[in-house]
């Protein structure tokens, strides 16, 4: 089972691959809001994109625009979310 | 050679085995689903022709449990789905001062809603495949609005105004989705037509004959090949000229 470090850089690896960034990992910190003023610039596409690649590696389902709202703050949030369904 | 799944509702009526036919010539590789719902038989006959490369598979369009059902069972054939093509429609028409409130849902639900079902069904697949193809079954009344067809014109004109909208959603994810329009056509519902009704309808086309499904079929497979990958959100006319 990955650490929590681990995850982060997994799911911070997601974020780049997945949404195709210019950038890399180490642009990204796990406390770094992803969408709105001063963030990492993501929009609702990328976050549509971040919902079926969380589902497809995690099995982690975001059900709705508000749980997408909730989990999808930062790495942190992403993280312990997958956190918590996998120890389900 | 690459191997395409494909996936086509209302596979049972000329259009849509025409639509098929056309997918399952363009590449020996291909893998075409045909979705039925009420009826089957014509579809079976091809499923059976085509052993192996075309299945038949139960969708009520209307009802997003099955889409889902549908499209976890090719995924799991397959793992992947290429080409949605939201064919299956029907049409009552009616002045609207007397149409039943039924047959204004009936029409919209399988023409709009069932399209909205498919595309949700299938994008999670595609996004996660970084590539899709949507094709939506509009028609010429959404375009001309026809007295009489109020349910099928606001229907299919959602349907393009979906089509364009959603579009632009997954543009940059890989995923097209256009719609087609075609006139009049020589399906089932054409044979309904007296022939009085046929007569005035070809004076209205230009080239003065009706479409033929294969016709239609060849826009569908060409708007999902993959050279079509900058062509999203049109809405193509196919009717012989009329403007």
């Amino acid at each position: 089972m990955s650490t929590p470090v681990d995850l982060k850089a997994q799911i911070k690896q997601l974020i780049v691959e997945n949404l195709m960034l210019q950038f890399g990992v180490e642009q990204i910190t796990d406390d770094q809001p992803l969408f709105g003023p001063g963030s990492l610039g993501l929009d609702s596409v990328d976050a549509l994109q971040l919902v079926v690649a969380l589902d497809k590696n995690y099995g982690l389902k975001i059900p709705d625009p508000e749980a997408a709202r909730t989990t999808l703050q930062s790495v942190d949030t992403i993280a312990a979310a997958v956190e918590a369904h996998l120890r389900k | 050679m690459n191997s395409r799944i494909i996936l086509i509702t209302g596979a049972n009526g000329a259009l849509g085995r025409a639509m098929a036919r056309a997918f399952l010539d363009e590449s020996p590789a291909n893998h075409v689903w045909l979705g039925v719902n009420r009826r089957r038989e014509h579809a079976d006959e091809l499923a059976t022709a085509d052993a192996g490369r075309c299945r038949v598979i139960g969708l009520d369009v209307t009802k997003p449990a099955a889409w889902q059902q549908a499209v976890l069972e090719i995924l799991a054939a397959h793992q992947r789905i290429d080409v949605l093509v939201n064919n299956a429609g029907t049409h009552e028409d009616a002045l609207l001062a007397t149409m039943k409130p039924e047959t204004w849902r009936d029409v919209v639900s399988v023409n709009l809603d069932g399209t909205f079902y498919g595309c949700q069904a299938v994008l999670p697949a595609m996004i996660s495949q970084r590539n899709g193809r949507i094709v939506n079954l509009a028609s010429l009344s959404a375009l001309l609005a026809p007295a009489g067809q109020t349910n099928y014109a606001a229907a299919k004109a959602g349907v393009v105004a979906l089509t364009q909208s959603l579009a632009k959603e997954v543009a940059r994810i890989g995923i097209t989705v256009n719609a087609v329009c075609p006139g009049y056509v020589d399906t089932e519902a054409l044979a309904s037509l007296s022939d009085d009704e046929r007569k005035r309808a070809l004076e209205r086309i230009p080239m003065r004959r009706f479409g033929r499904p294969a016709e239609i079929a060849t826009a569908v497979r060409f708007l999902a090949c993959a050279d079509a990958a900058y062509i999203t959100g049109s809405a193509l006319k196919i009717d012989g000229g009329i403007f």
